[in-house]
């Protein structure tokens, strides 16, 4: 992996846990969540937020997210929402 | 004819024992065991102590035991209060300690979160995880005990259909939520309703999309047990994903769908519907907020081979009115109505003259009459008398009539239409908000002046709350500080979406926050918090 790779690695978690506090779990009262935890568990996304989600994933990463890739597998905790978008960097 | 809920499981359990009663989360029961399990959790709830009448709270996220401890509590004789999981523990401590609950059926993360103060409230906890920590006074079983109890019969108890079957808890407008408290004939007159309008059979499969402290889910689960089919429990992780849900709708062979609007416009915009992949789905009914016109008829369009019908109805009455929604019709209406009576249901509009409208054209506060309304809200004898009112217009013989605080007119085609509120509660995504519970919660913080909890319309899920706050001093409080600290007190549907600071909030001329001018404002300039 190059120099470049790797920055990119380091920042994704750090810019997708960010949008989420910001943006999504404030509104809900939330004030802490672990990488791990399910994000539709704690509330913390909801019905619409599954959408900022996306369009934010989209805008920030430059990448594109199918519909039947909104999914709990790919967007349930900060961990999979890395490893979607990781993925989506590869290629 | 069943006159007690636990009836029609009685007769559906005799005719269809093996056919699958309930599905949620990969699992599912026959009627027979739905029979027996709920007969055994009956038997135990009566030997701890719970006697008819007595409240028992259901508070576990949405799965199998829910439908079984839902029958057990109405056989025991007892009144279920379905408690949102998703709520701040708070609430479910207020509503555990308003209406008196002793007895819950949870699991061990739930129970756990409690306070201390309300857990040794509870004389009896059953689990249905399998962790028992013992607690001070209160006895507590975990759900693999039940076994031990006699599942072939249910307790002998003695109800009429004016017994109290469950409670709703709904927003208040002064701070704190309101039990809406419904009979077995209250639900019963629904449920009959549906099931001849709708024609339910065996070979149909339910969703329940809905919570199950929301009345949507009435129709979900009963009407699917009165006809002997199946009710499948819609659970988070299928709901949030549009195409998840599709796939879900398509694959379970889903014939009816009930839900609110914003759950079907979701899907419309997101999941690519196709109506030959979903052509087992022969009804949709949605109630709970106004749909959108455009995006029903883009529903309508892509799912050409279905019924749909608009429900209206507040908790207090379940569904009152309806309305089919007339396919050739469609395209010309700018509104869709709530339609007219259901059987067995009277409404009415009254007027500012206080007289009943009788003329298209004319409006009205919409009232019900019939045995589908409630009797009021527990231990609220005042918001009681102020909503479920003596019917004056019967001359006769004394009854009640629930004034709803709809404003509705009569159309020309004999439908009635909503067109406003009489006061300051709101829909969002289909759930009741009383804007002054959100004004109650924000007031409670220590550097808050004064506050106005304002709504501001959306395409999708009809509003958005926004918060204009004054703080004591010009003390500087976070947007997050104020969303959090609401967090702790509300549901997270009602934590204002965006907060605005103002040193004062504009008065009208009587000293009264001008919620009309700061609705105005806010509808003009939208900035995100």
């Amino acid at each position: 992996m190059n120099a470049a790779n790797q920055a990119t690695e380091v920042n994704v978690k750090g810019q997708i846990r960010e949008f989420v506090m910001e943006h999504l779990a404030s509104a809900k009262g939330v004030s802490s969540f672990t990488d791990q935890e399910s994000l539709m568990d704690s509330g913390v996304i909801d019905s619409l937020g599954v959408f900022r989600v996306v369009s934010f994933l989209e805008e920030t990463f430059n990448v594109r997210i199918a519909d039947e890739e909104i999914s709990s597998q790919n967007l349930k905790s900060i961990d999979s929402i890395e490893r979607l978008v990781l993925e989506k960097l590869k290629r | 004819m069943a006159y007690i809920l636990q009836q029609l499981l009685k007769k559906s359990a005799t005719r269809y024992p093996e056919k699958t009663a309930v599905w949620a989360r990969e699992r599912s029961i026959s009627y027979r065991e739905l029979d027996e399990r709920s007969n055994q959790l009956a038997h135990a709830l009566r030997e701890h102590g719970v006697k008819k009448g007595d409240r028992v709270g259901i508070y576990f996220p949405k799965c199998v035991e829910s439908v079984v401890t839902m029958f057990a509590v109405l056989k025991a004789g007892g009144v279920y209060v379905p408690l949102d999981p998703a709520a701040p523990v708070d609430r479910i401590a207020y509503i555990i300690g308003n209406c008196g609950i002793r007895a819950l059926v949870t699991n061990s993360e739930k129970k756990g979160a409690l306070d201390s103060k309300t857990q040794a409230s509870l004389e009896f906890v059953v689990l249905i995880d399998e962790d028992t920590k013992a607690s001070n006074g209160t006895t507590v079983m975990p759900w693999s005990v039940l076994s031990k109890y006699d599942g072939r019969s249910a307790p002998s108890v003695m109800l009429t259909e004016t017994d109290l079957a469950y409670i709703l808890y709904t927003s208040g407008s002064t701070g704190r939520p309101k039990g809406v408290m419904l009979t077995h004939q209250n639900a019963l007159t629904f449920v009959e309703w549906c099931a001849d309008i709708f024609q339910i059979t065996s070979e149909d499969n339910l969703s329940n999309h809905a919570p199950l402290h929301f009345d949507l889910s009435v129709f979900d689960v009963y009407n699917a047990i009165e006809a002997g089919a199946t009710v499948y429990l819609v659970t988070e992780d299928i709901a949030l994903f549009p195409v998840t849900l599709a796939n879900f709708i398509e694959k379970k062979g889903i014939t009816v769908w009930y839900s609110v609007p914003s759950a079907l416009t979701l899907l419309l915009l997101h999941a690519n519907l196709d109506a030959a992949k979903l052509a087992r789905l022969r009804l949709i009914l949605f109630a709970g907020e106004v749909f959108p016109m455009k995006y029903l008829q883009q529903l309508a369009n892509v799912l050409p081979q279905l019924e749909l019908y608009n429900l209206y109805g507040p908790t207090e009455t379940n569904v009152c009115t309806y309305y089919k929604v007339e396919r050739n019709r469609l395209s010309s209406m700018d509104k869709l109505p709530i339609g007219i009576a259901c059987e067995n249901t009277e409404v009415f509009a009254v007027d500012d003259q206080d007289q009943i409208v009788t003329r298209p054209g004319d409006s009205g506060e919409l009232y019900v009459r019939g045995p589908g309304v409630t009797y009021g809200y527990w231990g609220d004898s005042e918001k009681t008398a102020k909503m479920v009112v003596d019917n004056r217009f019967q001359k006769h013989f004394q009854e009640k009539m629930y004034r709803t605080g709809d404003i509705v007119v009569l159309g020309e085609d004999g439908n009635y239409y909503f067109t406003g509120r009489r006061d300051s509660m709101i829909k969002s995504r289909g759930y009741r908000i009383e804007l002054g519970e959100i004004e109650t919660a924000l007031l409670s913080h220590p550097a808050v002046k004064e506050a106005a909890a304002i709504a501001i319309p959306d395409d999708v899920v009809s509003n958005r709350i926004k918060a204009v706050v004054s703080t004591h001093d010009g003390h500087a409080v976070k947007p997050t500080e104020l969303q959090q600290f609401c967090g702790a007190k509300i549901p997270k549907y009602m934590i204002p979406e965006f907060i605005e600071f103002q040193e004062n909030l504009p008065k009208t001329s009587t000293g009264k926050i001008d919620r009309v001018r700061l609705a105005q404002e806010s509808v003009r300039t939208l900035v995100t918090a």
